[in-house]
């Protein structure tokens, strides 16, 4: 609606939201949840929910990446208003990059998050290549531990 | 405007109707967070009760000050002997068991007066910011499987006793994708932190999504089959409470609306009196097209100067490795290197020995 643009939904945000993360430690950074922001930091330009054209990169379920971004012409249609690629773990990391480059900058999507959803990718890919130690699994305290106890016996 | 803005009608199944209704003149109004925090600061504070220390507290004692000369301070003392308690200073602020500071009286201003303009105006400017998803999102509703924001509900699927049992009405809100909005609610019970928990405020959850229905047309059924939903909230459209639509002065409620509470809803704004709905002040709220509109752009003066970068502290190149710093330096370069002259040896064998008749030349008398 005409009463609306991303400026004034920034405005009105950019003080308190539901993403909005403050830490009072190491100079207090303001960083952002929103999965639709690349750097997590909170900003006119990397919010996602603010911006009609925003990008989200998030680990693909059999490795590789997803690439989210958001579609302007169904705003106000949460349900439909996302589109997904997947970009899989047996591309190659440099086709992978380029293939993100191109479709965040290619067609003028957002040209500015092209460095900014590049590195996002790489950093993806590079833990996915890294062999972490599983997290061991979490005891169960209080309640739930005297349950999963009894169940037990 | 040439054609007013429209809404899908959602049926129960959650899959659009085909219906549509036109989105209410409201949802244009300008949404003015300062406006909408201010009155409902007021507006939280008219239902409270008042409370006060005892007038008594503090004072139930014949203390009186010793003077000067006792090499004590000339607060008052209780007085008498016997007791640990003689000899005690009372009364201050300051003492154990004296008096607080400023004893809180039952007469406190309690209720603060709005005007009727600036809460309509709130209650308008928080139905609009209720139409745009961004502002749902930002308020922390889990609208991500709603089909459409300003989400409104086929009246056949709300109206009589459709909904009037809590199965029937979680499944509908399950059905239009509502779902992950009331489970968000119902994971966030937790108990309060302080002392709220022992004067009756024991819980603190989220706030799930506010049903608007027009009890003419849908009954008030469904009040009673969405009442025991943690977190949904149910509402009639011709008493719109900005508590409910802006919940701690925040934009953005998640609304569901029953399609004839829609469309009663410019009637209902036409029936208030001398009321005229807010405009915007400017009609395009995008700054960059404003910004980049022919209008702005025609009459800025055009930039001074040239055309160039500075530079400022730029590292400097190794001309040894960077080519292009190199060519810029030495043009010759190039050919230098096509040529290959670098590879080139130098010409056979070692220079020929000089005739002897030159050296005797070179080194006569």
């Amino acid at each position: 609606m005409s009463n609306v643009s991303a400026d004034l939904i920034w405005e009105i945000t950019r003080s308190q939201n539901a993403y909005l993360v403050k830490r009072k430690t190491g100079g207090a950074p303001q960083l952002s949840r929103d999965p639709l922001n690349l750097t997590n930091v909170h900003s006119r330009k990397f919010a996602g929910f603010v911006n009609d054209k925003a990008l989200g990169i998030v680990p693909g379920e059999k490795g590789g990446i997803q690439v989210i971004s958001k579609k302007p012409a169904s705003a106000n249609k949460p349900a439909a208003g996302l589109y997904t690629v997947t970009y899989g773990a047996n591309k190659s990391t440099r086709k992978t990059y380029k293939a993100v480059a191109n479709q965040v900058a290619k067609n003028s999507y957002r040209p500015d998050l092209r460095q900014a959803a590049v590195a996002r990718a790489s950093a993806i890919r590079r833990a996915q290549s890294l062999r972490i130690k599983p997290e061991p699994e979490r005891k169960l305290r209080g309640a739930a531990a005297r349950k999963a106890a009894a169940a037990k016996q | 405007m040439a054609s007013r803005p429209t809404v899908t009608v959602i049926g129960a199944d959650g899959k659009a109707t085909g219906a549509t209704e036109v989105l209410p003149k409201v949802f244009s109004a300008p949404i003015r967070p300062d406006i909408v925090k201010h009155v409902h600061t007021g507006m939280a504070k008219n239902k409270r009760q008042p409370y006060a220390v005892s007038e008594k507290a503090g004072h139930q004692t014949s203390a009186e000050s010793w003077g000067t000369g006792r090499a004590v301070a000339r607060i008052p003392r209780v007085s008498g002997g016997g007791t640990h308690r003689a000899g005690q200073a009372a009364f201050g602020n300051m003492c154990r068991a004296g008096r607080m500071f400023a004893p809180t009286k039952v007469w406190r201003k309690w209720h603060v007066k709005i005007n009727q303009g600036q809460k309509r105006f709130a209650t308008a400017s928080a139905l609009a910011a209720s139409a745009v998803a961004p502002l749902l999102m930002a308020r922390g509703h889990q609208v991500a499987t709603v089909p459409e924001v300003p989400l409104v509900v086929d009246s056949s699927a709300v109206a009589g006793e459709a909904l009037a049992k809590t199965a029937s009405a979680l499944g509908l809100l399950r059905a239009v994708g509502a779902g992950p909005d009331v489970e968000k609610v119902k994971k966030s019970k937790k108990l309060r932190a302080g002392k709220g928990k022992m004067r009756g405020r024991r819980y603190r959850q989220r706030r799930g999504p506010l049903v608007v229905y027009s009890p003419e047309a849908d009954g008030k059924e469904l009040v009673k089959g969405f009442r025991n939903i943690p977190g949904v909230e149910t509402c009639p459209v011709d008493a719109l409470n900005l508590l409910q639509l802006a919940p701690g002065g925040h934009l953005g409620r998640f609304i569901i609306w029953t399609s004839a509470a829609i469309k009663q809803l410019d009637s209902v704004y036409e029936s208030k009196k001398g009321f005229f709905l807010p405009s915007n002040v400017v009609a395009q709220a995008d700054l960059s097209r404003l910004i980049n509109s022919t209008e702005v752009q025609s009459v800025l003066r055009a930039p001074k100067g040239d055309a160039r970068t500075k530079r400022g502290a730029v590292q400097k190149k190794n001309p040894l490795r960077n080519k292009q710093v190199l060519l810029r330096l030495n043009p010759y370069a190039s050919a230098f290197q096509k040529e290959k002259l670098g590879e080139v040896k130098a010409e056979e064998g070692k220079p020929k020995p000089v005739p002897a008749a030159f050296k005797e030349q070179l080194h006569e008398v």
